[in-house]
């Protein structure tokens, strides 16, 4: 496996095409921590999130043969996750709509790691619960590139390659994105500031 | 020139993306531009906020939680899968995969089975007649014994067809059941090099403890 895990992205598909399934497990190994980031940003941390991480991998095993050598495999593996996130969303949203729950994680560092005090921990949950109550309220296209930017740190010709549009588009996507959450979390900032008015005692 | 046309620039130079000519076209424009020079700061502010949003430990984990262990669910697994791909055949059910479930469609009251169901029939009553009329000239009256044959030899193409389909659709599910359980075994050994990991750096500040401990007690 190690060996597998120096070889190229187009070296396992190409090795995979041509019958070495075990290519297939290191492309896994390789890309699930980042599928996952991706789904779980833009879907949110749950049960759903793990779903369509499974779809979008049985999707790459399924598509892999047909695969073309001349797409990027980062664009065309991102390409499918993004569109599992839309379909999953657009399914959900029948159902109910996306809770600051779901976008929340729920685990803190490694067992025993040297971490920061209680106080510390409680003041950093409270600035994620913000950026991700504030990346909740996005629409999805801002959302995905802004994922795909800050947290997976692709590059500009990257992003409109998985999503299939211009770079431009994708400039006009990410800056209305930013100005959008930069104004969320400063209305956020001022209802926090305000004080907590007192009930009447009955 | 407006702050509206170096916005471009300004995305590329706050992601570390500007080609030297985009990087002195926006330090030009800065330079005498307040504003621009406050949107750069403070996206930058806003980037770092962003940084503080991680992700979850990995954890190891099922991706179909709620399974009994590997070796049971294969076998309850794979006595499902024959026992619906036989049934959907002969019952002229179709598997569909729609949200991400499976599910077994039966067409029994669709107008589509209606539909086909009366071709079917007329196509038997044009192959029997067909059949009649050639068994006719000898003698005159349709021999029982041919028509038997010809209806074996007629079941026996349709079980053959049916076999066909049957191998098809068994063959598509064991190709899924076969990325699963790639996944799943992919995910197992990303979980275990976790806890392989957790557990060395446990067992180092263990040590590291137990150093501390007898230093002080030697002190003492």
């Amino acid at each position: 496996m190690a060996v597998m895990m120096l070889r190229s992205d187009e070296d396992l598909v190409q090795a995979f095409q041509a019958g070495d399934t075990t290519a297939f497990d290191a492309l896994v190994n390789r890309w699930d921590r980042k599928i996952q980031g991706v789904v779980f940003r833009v879907v949110g941390a749950d049960e759903d999130a793990r779903d369509v991480c499974q779809e979008v991998f049985l999707k790459a095993y399924r598509g892999l043969p047909s695969f073309k050598k001349e797409a990027r495999f980062s664009s065309w593996l991102y390409q499918i996750a993004l569109n599992a996130c839309r379909d999953r969303l657009r399914r959900r949203r029948g159902r109910h709509h996306m809770s600051l729950e779901d976008l929340e994680e729920t685990a803190d560092g490694p067992l025993g790691a040297k971490g920061p005090t209680a106080l510390e921990r409680v003041a950093a949950r409270e600035v994620r619960e913000r950026v991700a109550a504030a990346m909740a309220t996005l629409p999805e296209e801002q959302r995905e590139v802004i994922v795909l930017k800050e947290y997976e740190g692709l590059t500009f010709p990257e992003i409109a390659e998985a999503l299939t549009v211009p770079v431009s588009t994708v400039k006009t996507r990410l800056y209305r994105g930013l100005v959008q959450l930069r104004q969320r979390l400063e209305e956020e900032d001022v209802r926090r500031s305000e004080p907590v008015p007192l009930r009447p005692l009955t | 020139m407006t702050c509206e046309a170096f916005r471009d620039d300004l995305l590329d130079v706050l992601y570390g993306e500007a080609a030297p000519e985009a990087s002195r076209r926006f330090a030009d424009h800065q330079e005498g531009c307040q504003a621009c020079r406050q949107e750069l700061r403070d996206l930058g502010a806003l980037r770092g906020e962003l940084r503080t949003w991680r992700l979850p430990a990995p954890q190891p984990r099922r991706i179909t939680g709620g399974m009994p262990s590997r070796p049971s669910w294969l076998l309850v697994a794979a006595t499902v899968l024959l026992s619906v791909g036989a049934s959907t055949v002969f019952s002229r059910a179709r598997l569909e995969r729609q949200d991400g479930r499976t599910a077994v469609r039966f067409d029994a009251g669709e107008q589509r089975l209606a539909l086909q169901l009366a071709a079917q029939e007329a196509r038997h009553r044009q192959e029997m007649a067909l059949l009649k009329a050639s068994l006719a000239p000898q003698g005159g009256r349709v021999d029982d014994e041919s028509v038997l044959r010809k209806v074996q030899e007629l079941l026996r193409e349709s079980e053959s067809r049916q076999g066909i389909v049957l191998e098809a659709r068994l063959s598509d599910l064991a190709t899924r059941s076969e990325a699963q359980r790639r996944y799943d075994l992919a995910q197992m050994s990303a979980g275990l090099n976790y806890l392989d990991g957790k557990t060395g750096l446990q067992a180092a500040r263990t040590t590291e403890l137990v150093g501390h401990i007898l230093q002080a007690s030697q002190k003492r």
